[in-house]
């Protein structure tokens, strides 16, 4: 069963978009809840993105793509 | 071989200023913006929640003061890790840097060390214009009494804050925000590597070979090295085998390093973003020759950024900046002269 890994919709307070600035995980590497993944950056503040599963990932969103609240950016299986 | 995790250069340096605050009470760290915020570039986060306002601390917009200050810190038996947010910003601070925290050491006659790191960032890409984009390797570089190193990984770069904090020797550590992974700047993936999560140090004025090869010797520091590297891989496609050497500290420099490669190459290209005439790429293009100018088939070329103050305009910067495209252009013409 592949679960998504979403961009939290309470990250940041305003709707700006948001750009992923780093992948902290290698693609199809083992991840655990809680552990650091990326970071994304509005208006030059950077946020984290936790795991929320256990599991094998897989990136679906590249560095220097843009993102938005709730995105989807790796699933994890 | 301790465990591993894949970080920012932003991150790197975090880490290591944070594991030798834990070790040695001495090392405090101080600059604009760098506590509550955590660095513009991130290169200070997490450092105030651990370690308090007495080690990590916020100061006012006066390079001038608190770059002195450092300088009397280190001199009474204090490491301060002191940030100058852009390298840009010098000059209202530089008897400090150069008439003191380089020379005091000769002046005492070796019995005031000064213990000192300034973190600055470097470089430009961005339209940030030119009082927030320069270089300025050289600056710092022609000046004796201070070490300069610049990263262009996260494995490099918390090694080399590492050393830069336990070195006696004042250190210059200069780091690019286009390599930091903030996002505003780009991000340069591999500039993220994978760092052990043990501290280490990197030794300071080792060069080394990122990329082998026979015809070329491309040397660069900092995010020219990321410019090399795609270059070498086009052209590779034209069966030009370039060897790419990040120099990584540039004093000292590691000299032998490179006239090692370039006996082998016999073909001599610097990449610099800091200006072109009187600098970086000068000193290693004499370096050579000096050692024997009957090492080179070709006369030596660098790509450097002209001798102009840089442009806000992103067209103008852009066609100023040196690039991976001007480094397979140089490479091809390289090779065509016998």
């Amino acid at each position: 069963m592949t679960k998504a890994i979403t961009i939290p919709m309470d990250l940041w307070e305003e709707d700006e978009e948001a750009v992923l600035t780093a992948w902290l995980v290698d693609n199809n590497s083992e991840v655990s809840t809680g552990q650091l993944l990326a970071e994304v950056m509005v208006e030059k503040i950077s946020y984290e993105i936790h795991s929320t599963y256990d599991g094998t990932i897989s990136i679906t969103c590249q560095e220097d793509d843009v993102v938005n609240k709730g995105s989807i950016i790796a699933e994890v299986s | 071989m301790s465990a591993t995790k894949k970080l920012t250069i932003a991150r790197a340096m975090a880490e290591s200023l944070a594991q030798e605050m834990r070790a040695d009470p001495n090392v405090f760290v101080m600059g604009e913006d760098i506590a509550q915020l955590g660095g513009v570039f991130g290169n200070t986060r997490g450092l105030l929640k651990e370690f308090g306002e007495e080690r990590v601390r916020d100061t006012p917009i006066s390079e001038t003061a608190f770059i002195g200050a450092g300088v009397g810190a280190a001199m009474d038996g204090m490491r301060p890790v002191v940030e100058l947010m852009f390298v840009d910003f010098f000059g209202v601070c530089f008897d400090a840097i150069y008439n003191s925290m380089a020379k005091n050491i000769y002046f005492s006659g070796g019995h005031s060390t000064v213990p000192m790191v300034i973190m600055a960032s470097t470089g430009g890409g961005y339209s940030d214009a030119g009082q927030h984009s320069q270089c300025l390797y050289g600056t710092f570089a022609h000046l004796p009494g201070m070490k300069v190193v610049a990263p262009s990984n996260a494995y490099d770069a918390k090694g080399l804050m590492t050393a830069a904090i336990r070195d006696n020797s004042p250190v210059i550590y200069l780091f690019h925000k286009g390599l930091q992974g903030m996002g505003w700047l780009g991000t340069e993936p591999a500039a993220i590597s994978q760092v052990p999560e043990e501290n280490y140090e990197l030794e300071i004025g080792k060069a080394k070979t990122v990329v082998e090869g026979q015809d070329i010797t491309i040397v660069s520091i900092g995010i020219g090295v990321h410019h090399a590297l795609k270059a070498a891989q086009e052209l590779e496609k034209d069966n030009i085998n370039v060897e790419v050497i990040d120099l990584r500290s540039l004093v000292p420099l590691d000299r032998d390093h490179i006239i090692s490669s370039v006996k082998k190459t016999g073909r001599l290209l610097v990449v610099d973003e800091d200006y072109h005439s009187f600098g970086v790429s000068g000193e290693i293009i004499a370096s050579v020759t000096e050692h024997d100018h009957h090492m080179l088939k070709t006369p030596p070329c660098r790509i450097t950024f002209p001798d102009i103050p840089i442009p806000f305009s992103r067209p103008m910067e852009e066609w100023a900046l040196p690039s991976t495209e001007n480094i397979i252009n140089t490479c091809s013409k390289m090779m065509e002269s016998k």
